[in-house]
């Protein structure tokens, strides 16, 4: 009877202590020093916007993708083009309706390794209540207790419904945005 | 087809360079009051134009200039005034500073607006200054005195092409007209 106890205590660590060693590390986002930026194209030009608040819950590890899980949540009324009337625009309802649709947000569960530092993730985008696949490719490099998480995307913003009316008309902004994310993680 | 200037004529292309930026000139004044009352989604395209248009007519002046550096310059006719002769190298240099001037500010102003300068879709022209709102309204209030500026000496300049036409009955007008200046063959 004891034997079983005791064999009942072991399994019971090792397990825990297996699981613990097995979850893919949790990660805090150090806000100060990340961004999230984006590059849209205007009437043939490029401009850059970047969205001042967002919060980034990273669970990563390489050694265990099936474990990791990335939920970014943005808040589109932050967004910030260096132009305050181009920002009150984007913000309006026939781009972001930020008043409406308060927090876009990224979720990937599915991660690959490509070798090095380099990964790709396909996630799942909700922006403006639209929800679709947006893939990502990011490295992740670690040193000592922090990580930096660089990526890019590309998305089309009417996709997602951004640009309704007028809007919809590419020639004056493209359907082609690119988002850049740069990430300071600790542990 | 004479494409140099002699002392008694402008060549073609001095005539080509006249002539193109008096209707480019023309069609920027067209094309800001056009994007005045204007949807954004509107403004946006026409402004783009206008500002296309504008990057023409400074490569074009900077070709104009160099061109009137290496060719004689037909003189006033004989008996005309002091006055009259200063007064047309210093109206004719004025056309030429506004005509860098102008577009150099429109491109300024569109930087400080957050907004790069794209030539048709073609490229986008480097930003040299960076945005600020204070700035852009500044530039703006600028570029549109040295518009009307232009404008003004433009008009002076015309009125004084067909007084010489038709008061002085002498050659002045004749000598910028393709087709119609052109003296009679010799036979």
């Amino acid at each position: 009877m004891r034997k079983h106890r005791q064999f009942v205590q072991l399994l019971f660590l090792v397990l825990v202590c297996g699981s613990v060693a097995l979850a893919a590390t949790q990660w805090t986002l150090q806000p100060r020093e990340s961004k999230l930026t984006f590059v849209g194209t205007q009437a043939g030009a490029e401009f850059e916007g970047t969205f001042e608040r967002f919060t980034a819950d990273i669970k990563f590890d390489p050694q265990d993708l099936a474990g990791s899980r990335f939920d970014v949540k943005i808040d589109p009324a932050s967004v910030n083009t260096r132009d305050s009337e181009r920002d009150d625009t984007l913000k309006s309802e026939d781009l972001f309706n930020a008043k409406q649709f308060p927090t876009a947000r990224y979720v990937a569960e599915r991660f690959a390794a490509k070798g090095g530092s380099k990964f790709t993730a396909t996630g799942k985008l909700t922006l403006r209540n639209v929800t679709r696949d947006v893939p990502i490719e990011f490295t992740f490099e670690k040193k000592d207790g922090s990580a930096w998480l660089k990526g890019s995307a590309q998305l089309k913003r009417l996709d997602f419904g951004v640009g309704q009316g007028d809007w919809k008309d590419t020639s004056t902004v493209a359907n082609e945005v690119k988002v850049n994310f740069v990430l300071l993680l600790k542990q | 087809m004479q494409l140099k200037n002699t002392l008694t004529r402008y060549g073609a292309v001095a005539q080509l360079f006249h002539w193109v930026i008096v209707v480019l000139i023309i069609t920027q004044f067209v094309l800001a009051k056009r994007a005045e009352g204007l949807s954004p989604v509107a403004k946006i395209g026409v402004l783009a134009t206008h500002k296309s248009v504008g990057i023409t007519i400074l490569a074009l002046a900077l070709l104009r200039l160099a061109w009137r550096l290496c060719n004689p310059v037909p003189p006033v006719p004989a008996n005309t005034p002091r006055w009259q002769e200063r007064a047309a190298h210093v109206s004719h240099f004025l056309l030429y500073a506004l005509l860098f001037i102008t577009p150099v500010l429109g491109w300024l102003m569109s930087s400080a607006r957050a907004f790069s300068v794209s030539y048709f879709g073609l490229f986008t022209l480097p930003d040299f200054i960076e945005p600020n709102r204070a700035t852009y309204e500044r530039l703006h209030d600028f570029h549109e005195a040295m518009a009307l500026t232009l404008a003004a000496i433009a008009t002076i300049h015309l009125a004084s092409a067909l007084k010489h036409h038709f008061f002085d009955r002498d050659d002045v007008l004749r000598r910028m007209l393709p087709l119609f200046g052109r003296a009679p063959p010799a036979d």
